[in-house]
């Protein structure tokens, strides 16, 4: 299975719970916000099973409660990445832990787990005495960035439990809420979206998750919520706008720890629709090397997004 | 290099005085760098001076309101008149700042004083990322957590006070509500022709003798089964057939030929249920246009004399917004809702959503395409005009409907218009006539050269508002002049204006030489121009939306 022990990056990652791997996936009407998207995508458990629904679309009587269909079977084992783990059924599947138990964000299945205290991957003996429900909520690759990135296999996502992410283009808090499970309870994410429309979820999703700290307000002006923000380990940008190398670099002067990492999903067609994808992201990586971040990996998100690229990189304020 | 640094902090102000002054050659050396990322050494190199906590959540909003607009509020001001030590006019003082807005606030509250932004000095942007990577540990009144918690708090309150004073609030209703009402007709239609269909069955003549769908379902209502129609019935009839007793008798005349099948009770029942469904269905649809209708006499009051308030509806919900539809050029409100088909064999279409408008339908077909762009220049005003007024009037709308209709008069006779100055003259006299009633002040006032923001007591908005509109006439007489020359082309004129001024600008940019040629030349053509773009650059002072004045007030504040 793809995400195990990894052979080299861009290596074997379709083994995703059957889904159609390799075929190229039809993305009809995709515009160009965020809140656009009508392509089909997988529902939460994959394999023939899922009905391909709208993004944010909401779902009918489908949804599955904690361990649903074969729960019993699942069993779940931590991922190379801190706070990532995997669910190994009868498809695999990327889940985080959830922070608030009995709670869909965005109506995505939630798996259940008897875990006793010493082993924390799902024991399927029933004997463990003090066994306890752990929730882990599923993440869809396809509406997923990071997941997506993830599961192409990312060197390093510079983010575990503990750590503070500004999170740059959090829209309505989905993949914000997948952050937030990773970093704990004692992590933080400062999500920042400038859309009131988007915001006003994120404020709500924010409610329920107190390591979240909403910042309705344009990524361009950080000094505008400089009074909301401390300094971070990482700073995860997802806002598909020409100048995001510059949007970056702007907040990583300021709220960025030396040595931090930089996260980012470039959508080619964002930045420059005329040129190649791969002169796209190679400009774009020369970019965030004048804004003093030190690219370490880049991959494609294909195929879960098209001409998409994940750049990561290093703050290095000291020069070189 | 700076003195002393500001923090502005969830939690409060921090002023801390720099004690090792940085150097700018070598600062971005690894060893200076990691200078900054351990406390035990970043601690020597900055003190406390002063800590000056926010009180309450209410002041910390709206302190964090204004350090993002760049304000130097009262409560920075008295904690930098405390902490800072005056300065002589020989030994000034320089402070470091984050935001170069907050710096020269400041400067303007405390003149004595010189600030350093972190954009013009790296040394100071150093320091800044050092106090904001260790201020829980230097800042000793602060408990682990502290920080993070005021954060949590205070970015709730502010991201809901921005998602909450949105400024498309007012005009969200019309959007949402012209929606709801092109489904409503969609629903009211099929259910009407279910109910045909289904009446039918019972007595097939009562479609011949009314089609009209309410009327046909009101009468399903009355009627019931037709066997129990008898002419005692006529008055009541003719009452639901607008007083018509000859379609009354007709229709009781047809009721006893009828060739529809009889109808058990619990049929007929459920007949009638649905008929009542229908019928309410319809007087919902009619009460909710009533309230598009008065919504949109607040909203967009010009707008919807001009060209209607359902067109006008539908304009500003294709725009998203009616500071939108105000931004957008005629040219683009001219084919707003035509993005997507209607576009004849590759031609670029003529008319949008404002075809829909009764003007075009007069027009004959020749002037179709003339009256659809006088149209949309003339939506372009009126939208501006609502957009940007505090005192929402029509007679702006009036005299813009009036023109188009004197328009379309000219193709169809030949009879020549009233002067576009003429006619602004008089509407604008007419709005000023009112706001004298109103304010028997303004009239003086408006006179003098207003500073623009400087308060906003109700009187001086007024006379603002009136200096803004009079700036709008200023343009449009202007314009006017010339546009009304020959055969009244009035978009094409402006066109062509706009175009002579652009290329004057363009050439000329490429050549270095000549600039003060440039200038003259230009601004004989710009003036006009810039005129214009006056009565558009004023009326954002008049938006009641300042965020510092609505935030601050409001209270919202969750107990994280």
């Amino acid at each position: 299975m793809a995400f195990t022990p990894r052979g080299g990056r861009g290596g074997d990652r379709g083994g995703f719970g059957g889904r159609g791997r390799g075929a190229p996936r039809g993305r009809g009407g995709f515009g160009g916000d965020r809140g656009g998207r009508g392509g089909a995508r997988g529902g939460g458990r994959g394999g023939g099973r899922g009905a391909p629904r709208g993004r944010g679309a909401p779902r009918g009587g489908r949804g599955g409660g904690p361990g649903a269909k074969g729960g019993a079977k699942v069993v779940i084992e931590p991922h190379r990445h801190a706070g990532v783990f995997v669910a190994r059924g009868k498809e695999d599947l990327l889940v985080t832990k959830n922070l608030t138990p009995g709670e869909s964000v965005y109506g995505e299945k939630r798996i259940s787990v008897q875990t006793t205290a010493e082993n924390n991957a799902g024991a399927v003996n029933g004997e463990a005495a003090p066994a306890t429900q752990t929730e882990y909520r599923v993440w869809n690759p396809f509406r997923s960035k990071l997941a997506a990135g993830i599961l192409g296999g990312m060197e390093e996502i510079y983010m575990r439990p503990g750590s503070k992410v500004l999170y740059l283009g959090a829209a309505s808090g989905t993949s914000v809420s997948h952050v937030a499970d990773i970093v704990g309870p004692t992590g933080t994410v400062y999500a920042v979206e400038f859309s009131h429309r988007s915001g006003r979820d994120l404020v709500n999703m924010a409610t329920h998750r107190t390591n979240v700290i909403p910042i309705v307000e344009d990524a361009r002006h950080p000094l505008k919520y400089r009074m909301l923000v401390g300094m971070v380990d990482c700073i995860f940008a997802d806002v598909a706008q020409p100048d995001q190398a510059r949007i970056v670099g702007l907040n990583a002067h300021l709220f960025l720890k030396q040595g931090g990492g930089v996260v980012i999903s470039i959508k080619a067609n964002c930045i420059d629709s005329t040129s190649p994808p791969e002169q796209v992201f190679a400009r774009e990586v020369q970019k965030l090397r004048e804004e003093r971040i030190k690219p370490k990996e880049q991959l494609t998100l294909e195929p879960f997004e098209r001409d998409h690229a994940m750049v990561c990189g290093v703050y290095q304020r000291s020069a070189a | 290099m700076c003195d002393y640094i500001l923090y502005e902090s969830s939690v409060g102000y921090a002023v801390f005085k720099v004690k090792m002054q940085g150097d700018t050659i070598g600062n971005r050396l690894a060893e200076v760098q990691n200078k900054a990322q351990d406390l035990a050494t970043f601690g020597k190199m900055v003190e406390v001076v002063t800590f000056a906590p926010f009180q309450n959540a209410t002041q910390a909003l709206s302190n964090a309101n204004d350090i993002s607009e760049g304000i130097c509020s009262d409560y920075l001001k008295s904690t930098l008149e405390a902490a800072l030590p005056k300065a002589s006019k020989k030994s000034k003082v320089v402070l470091g700042v984050q935001d170069r807005n907050l710096a020269g606030s400041i400067k303007e509250a405390f003149p004595y004083l010189e600030c350093e932004t972190s954009e013009t000095s790296e040394v100071v942007a150093d320091l800044l990322r050092g106090v904001r990577m260790h201020a829980g540990k230097l800042l000793k009144q602060l408990q682990e957590g502290d920080i993070d918690k005021a954060q949590l708090g205070l970015g709730h309150a502010y991201s809901r006070g921005k998602v909450k004073f949105s400024i498309n609030r007012n005009d969200n209703h019309i959007i949402q509500a012209i929606a709801t009402l092109d489904q409503l007709d969609k629903a009211v239609n099929t259910f009407s022709m279910r109910v045909r269909e289904w009446y039918s069955w019972h007595f097939p003549e009562l479609i011949k003798i009314v089609s009209e769908n309410a009327t046909y379902a009101k009468l399903v209502l009355f009627i019931g089964n037709k066997t129990t129609l008898s002419d005692d019935k006529l008055h009541d009839l003719a009452a639901v057939v607008n007083d018509d007793e000859s379609v009354a008798q007709s229709i009781i005349d047809a009721a006893r030929v009828s060739m529809g099948r009889d109808i058990s009770e619990t049929d007929l029942e459920n007949v009638l249920d649905f008929a009542k469904r229908a019928v309410s269905l319809a007087g919902y649809r009619k009460s909710l246009h009533a309230y598009l209708v008065s919504k949109m006499g607040v909203v967009a009051p010009n707008l919807a004399t001009l060209i209607g308030e359902m067109v006008g509806a539908r304009l500003i919900s294709k725009a998203g917004s009616l500071t939108n539809l105000s931004k957008y050029p005629a040219s683009t409100v001219q084919i707003l809702g035509a993005e997507k088909g209607a576009k004849d064999e590759g031609k670029h279409p003529k008319y949008g959503l404002i075809y829909h408008s009764s003007f075009i339908g007069r027009t004959g077909q020749k002037n179709k395409g003339r009256i659809s762009r006088f149209l949309a220049n003339k939506c372009s005003i009126a939208s501006r005009i609502d957009n940007f007024s505090e005192v929402p009037t029509t007679k702006f709308g009036d005299a813009l409907k009036k023109q188009v209709e004197d328009r379309i008069n000219f193709y169809a006779s030949g009879e020549p218009p009233m002067k576009n100055e003429d006619a602004m003259k008089s509407a604008m006299d007419a709005v000023l006539a009112d706001i004298h009633i109103a304010d028997p002040t303004a009239g003086a006032a408006s006179d003098e050269e207003m500073a623009d923001g400087v308060t906003a007591a109700a009187t001086e908005q007024k006379v603002r508002q009136k200096k803004m509109k009079k700036e709008e006439k200023k343009s449009k007489k202007s314009k006017s002049e010339d546009v009304e020359m020959a055969d009244g082309e009035v978009k094409k004129e402006k066109k062509d204006k706009k175009k002579r001024h652009s290329e004057v600008n363009g050439v000329k940019e490429e050549k270095t030489e000549g600039k003060k040629r440039r200038h003259s030349e230009a601004d004989v053509d710009g003036e006009k121009k810039k005129e214009e773009e006056q009565g558009l650059d004023l009326p954002p002072l008049l938006c009641p939306f300042s965020a510092t004045t609505s935030l601050s007030s409001h209270p919202a504040w969750l107990g994280y």
